[in-house]
């Protein structure tokens, strides 16, 4: 019975959605009058280049225009590892034993590989943070890319620990820089995450002023975050508990 | 100005940031940092308020782009009002809290200070931004914080309640985030004056579309009947603080999501008396299940849920006195609810029984804190030397006013069922026969000192409601008043 | 050579269809999955279905016809004419990473339930039923 009532419910929100998006026609231009704005999209492509010097006019919207988002997004993905941590906290941390990650055995070919990798994934993130405002990629994506090589070394390695104090610290204190750059700018301009006015040339490495100083903050952040979160879940110790 | 809206965010968040580096310094800073945060937060709400009440309101640009371009924080009376109650009561609840966990032991009091500092930092920026999107954002925050909480504590049922929680959570934000997404497609902007500016070439098919999608995701974050079903659970599985939390500040936060979007965003006609409807039933089906709860905290819940519906209704109504109502109603269920919570849970800590029946006899072994519960429970029905009593009071001639008979009558015969289980309770307290067992728990003198703030301003306020309503007036009036919020806005382009 | 442009007004229809179909079918599948189905781990892969139709479908209301990425690379500085909507890109951008924090509360909670009721079966824990 219960079934019925929901695939009605579901067809019902389907119907909906598609007459909705019938009304929405895909492909055509919303985004307003470019040479005179009136809606967000086009002023954001008028501006990006011409007073904010960057290229990647996504980057521009994600940092500056819309950086309290931003600043909110990484706040969420900062409480959710913080909860994540709460939720799953072991009682053995405060026995201070050590826990063993739970790991099969890799053959040597992996081994190797993955020393050879792993720094070149590392490499690609960082390079991906730094171009964020020139090409597509930025902060969130290197942060994801620089916790993938993270999990490579965990799930390969059965001894490869992190530097849990090195990943606190990089974590907190880039956290903290992307607000204070945003107080420097409430201090100095007069408005919260305002970027500075010498922004460099459009498609100069820096370029963009404090757009991609922010995203390199992000950048370290997230790999931090995302590499905290992966050591959680793989401490977990498998079977059951009363 | 050198203080301004900003700062609400901002310091909570270097704050939360800066907690992991800190406890390694000094041991209690986890503890301790959140409440001179939030205690920030109070000083800096009276600053702004004062500077509203010479100025008008204020609308803080981010980022230097004027309003509909950049995302913009509001500072209305209105707005205004709600921050500061929601400060307020972070922080007393903070004072509560501060030495309830010091049976916690190692790391997790660093992640229990923070989320419960970051729920009330989220809820505040729901209350004061001025841009859908951001909005969103910010009810992820408290969302993801509430979820953590709920499942705080092992020995408790906590990971079903929040699972649920955030199951339905989920749900909310999918339609929130299709709500948007329409409203962007047809208005080209997510700053909610500008929006609400061009609501009107908005065809109305999209304009019902967004709406039932806002209804349905903003009912279930004001804990709108039938999308309350989470809220029972967590509130009862929760730490007790952040029971207080739930009901003082992110139920204000969902109410203030929901009643901002109808009022502002939108004006088509019946949505009004949708609101009347689904608040009474809300309120009717929430009382009937408070009155067959053997579970105090539950009880409490369900009674919480009653007062949304009591708040939906008021503003439902309409007219400047009920919204009026509605807002001291929306002060008063937070800091009686709050008080409830505090005490309540006491009573829980001192008796081997979670059910109501662990009540007999309590005011033998906690006098003062008994004393506290019953004072609350009289407030909360609306007896009159109490605030409760003038919120309901308001609400009730408003009605009047609009000639609906009906309401008048149904909401009086829901406060018997009110009476009815809140005197139960209080019987049991007080006249049930228990033998004398020792104070296993005794309050600490800070959470005294919190409980004691919040009893005083029921009585305070019950007797002198005149300190409180020229604020509620000028609330009442900025929310009503639309175009003056746009054109404050937008107007300076 | 036949030009995108000309295939895309050709088959506007069913490209529409296409994406907007794909899109509203994955967030139904998602929504299936997190209301009918049993096993927590699926509930949970529900929800991220629903997330992904989301995303699909404001990337989607973002685009126009014959449209680029909007990025000023050297050489294409005036591009902006044909130049996507960029403000849905960057929404999603912040929803992607919400939904990411969302779902990984949503397995840590999951091996809670687990490691304390030993199922992972909606049906066997009591008070997860509503």
């Amino acid at each position: 019975m219960k079934k019925y009532i929901i695939f009605i419910l579901i067809a019902i929100l389907g119907w909906t959605l598609a007459q909705t998006f019938k009304a929405i026609p895909f492909g055509a231009d919303r985004r307003g009058d470019l040479s005179n704005p009136n809606k967000v999209a086009a002023y954001y492509l008028r501006q990006s280049p011409e007073t904010l010097q960057t290229a990647n006019s996504i980057t521009a919207i994600v940092v500056n225009f819309r950086g309290f988002d931003t600043l909110g997004e990484v706040t969420v993905l900062f409480l959710a590892a913080t909860g994540l941590a709460s939720i799953l906290y072991r009682k053995e941390e405060e026995d201070k034993t050590e826990v063993e990650r739970v790991s099969l055995p890799s053959s040597s070919l992996v081994r190797t590989g993955a020393k050879i990798l792993f720094p070149l994934i590392l490499l690609l993130g960082i390079y991906v943070f730094v171009h964020g405002h020139l090409t597509p990629g930025g902060g969130f994506q290197g942060g994801a890319i620089i916790a993938t090589g993270f999990l490579l070394m965990l799930i390969t390695y059965k001894h490869f620990e992190t530097n849990h104090n090195v990943m606190v610290w990089l974590e907190s204190l880039a956290g903290l820089a992307f607000v204070l750059v945003g107080l420097y700018g409430l201090f100095m301009y007069g408005s919260f995450l305002q970027n500075t006015k010498s922004v460099g040339t459009l498609n100069d490495l820096i370029s963009g002023g404090l757009i991609p100083l922010i995203y390199i903050f992000i950048g370290i952040k997230v790999g931090t975050e995302l590499t905290n979160i992966l050591d959680i879940l793989l401490k977990i110790k498998p079977g059951r508990e009363q | 100005m050198v203080i301004s809206p900003v700062h609400y965010i901002v310091a909570p968040l270097l704050a939360a940031f800066a907690i992991p580096l800190l406890t390694k310094i000094y041991k209690d800073a986890a503890r301790l940092v959140p409440g001179i945060v939030l205690l920030y937060n109070v000083i800096i709400s009276f600053v702004l308020m004062h500077y509203i009440s010479q100025n008008g309101m204020i609308s803080e640009v981010i980022a230097g782009w004027k309003a509909p371009w950049g995302i913009n924080l509001v500072l209305t009376p209105f707005t205004g009002f709600l921050a500061t109650m929601v400060s307020v009561l972070g922080f007393i609840i903070w004072l509560y809290g501060f030495r309830f966990k010091r049976t916690l032991k190692g790391g997790v009091v660093k992640y229990y200070e923070i989320l419960q500092m970051m729920m009330v930092a989220g809820s505040i920026g729901v209350i004061i931004t001025g841009d859908l999107f951001n909005m969103f954002v910010f009810i992820e925050i408290v969302g993801i914080t509430a979820y953590s909480l709920t499942a705080f504590y092992r020995e408790r049922n906590g990971a079903e309640a929040g699972f649920k929680y955030l199951l339905i959570g989920s749900l909310a934000s999918t339609f929130l985030l299709l709500a948007i997404l329409i409203i962007y497609t047809q208005t080209g902007t997510l700053n909610m004056a500008q929006i609400a500016e061009r609501m009107s070439f908005v065809p109305q098919s999209m304009k019902i579309t967004a709406l039932i999608f806002f209804l349905i995701a903003l009912g279930i974050e004001a804990e709108m009947f039938p999308l309350n079903t989470w809220a029972p659970d967590a509130y009862e599985q929760a730490p007790s603080p952040t029971s207080a939390t739930f009901a003082a500040v992110v139920s204000i936060a969902g109410i203030y999501a929901l009643v901002r979007v109808l009022f502002t965003l939108f004006d088509v006609s019946g949505v009004h008396n949708y609101l009347i409807v689904m608040g009474f039933v809300t309120m009717l089906i929430a009382e009937i299940a408070a009155i067959s709860q053997k579970n105090l905290k539950r009880m409490l819940a369900y009674s919480s849920i009653g007062q949304v519906g009591l708040v939906l209704i008021a503003f439902g109504i309409g007219s400047k006195l009920a919204v009026l109502g509605a807002i001291f109603l929306m002060l008063n269920h937070a800091v009686i609810k709050a008080l409830l919570f505090m005490t309540g849970s006491y009573f829980i800590y001192n008796s081997d029984d979670k059910r109501l029946i662990g009540l007999n006899g309590m005011h033998k072994q906690l006098p003062y804190v008994s004393a506290l519960f019953s004072l609350a429970a009289f407030a909360i029905i609306g007896f009159p030397p109490f605030s409760g009593f003038w919120s309901k009071f308001y609400i009730l001639i408003s009605a009047s006013d609009q000639k609906m008979l009906y309401l008048i009558i149904g909401i009086l015969l829901i406060t018997i069922i009110e009476l009815v289980y809140y005197l139960r309770a209080v019987g049991r307290i007080y006249f049930a026969k228990e033998e004398m067992k020792a104070v296993a728990h005794k309050p600490s003198s800070n959470a005294l000192l919190a409980m004691s703030l919040l009893a005083l301003f029921i009585i305070v306020i019950g007797i002198y409601p005149d300190i409180i309503t020229g604020y509620l007036n000028d609330a009442a009036g900025a929310l009503l008043d639309k175009a003056h919020y746009i054109q404050q806005i937008l107007g300076s382009k | 050579m036949t030009d995108f442009n000309e295939l895309f007004i050709k088959y506007k229809d069913l490209i529409t269809l296409a994406v907007y179909g794909t899109a509203i079918m994955l967030i139904i599948i998602g929504l299936y999955a997190v209301l009918l189905k049993k096993h927590l781990v699926k509930i949970v892969i529900g929800l991220s279905i629903i997330d992904a139709g989301i995303h699909l479908l404001f990337v989607a209301v973002g685009y126009i016809q014959n449209g680029t990425a909007p990025i000023f690379s050297p050489g294409y500085e005036q591009a902006a004419n044909r130049m996507v909507d960029p403000v849905p890109q960057a929404l999603v951008l912040t929803a992607i990473v919400i939904g990411f924090a969302v779902t990984a509360l949503a397995l840590s909670l999951v091996i809670r339930l687990y490691k304390h009721h030993h199922t992972a079966n909606i049906d066997q824990i009591k008070s997860l039923k509503w």
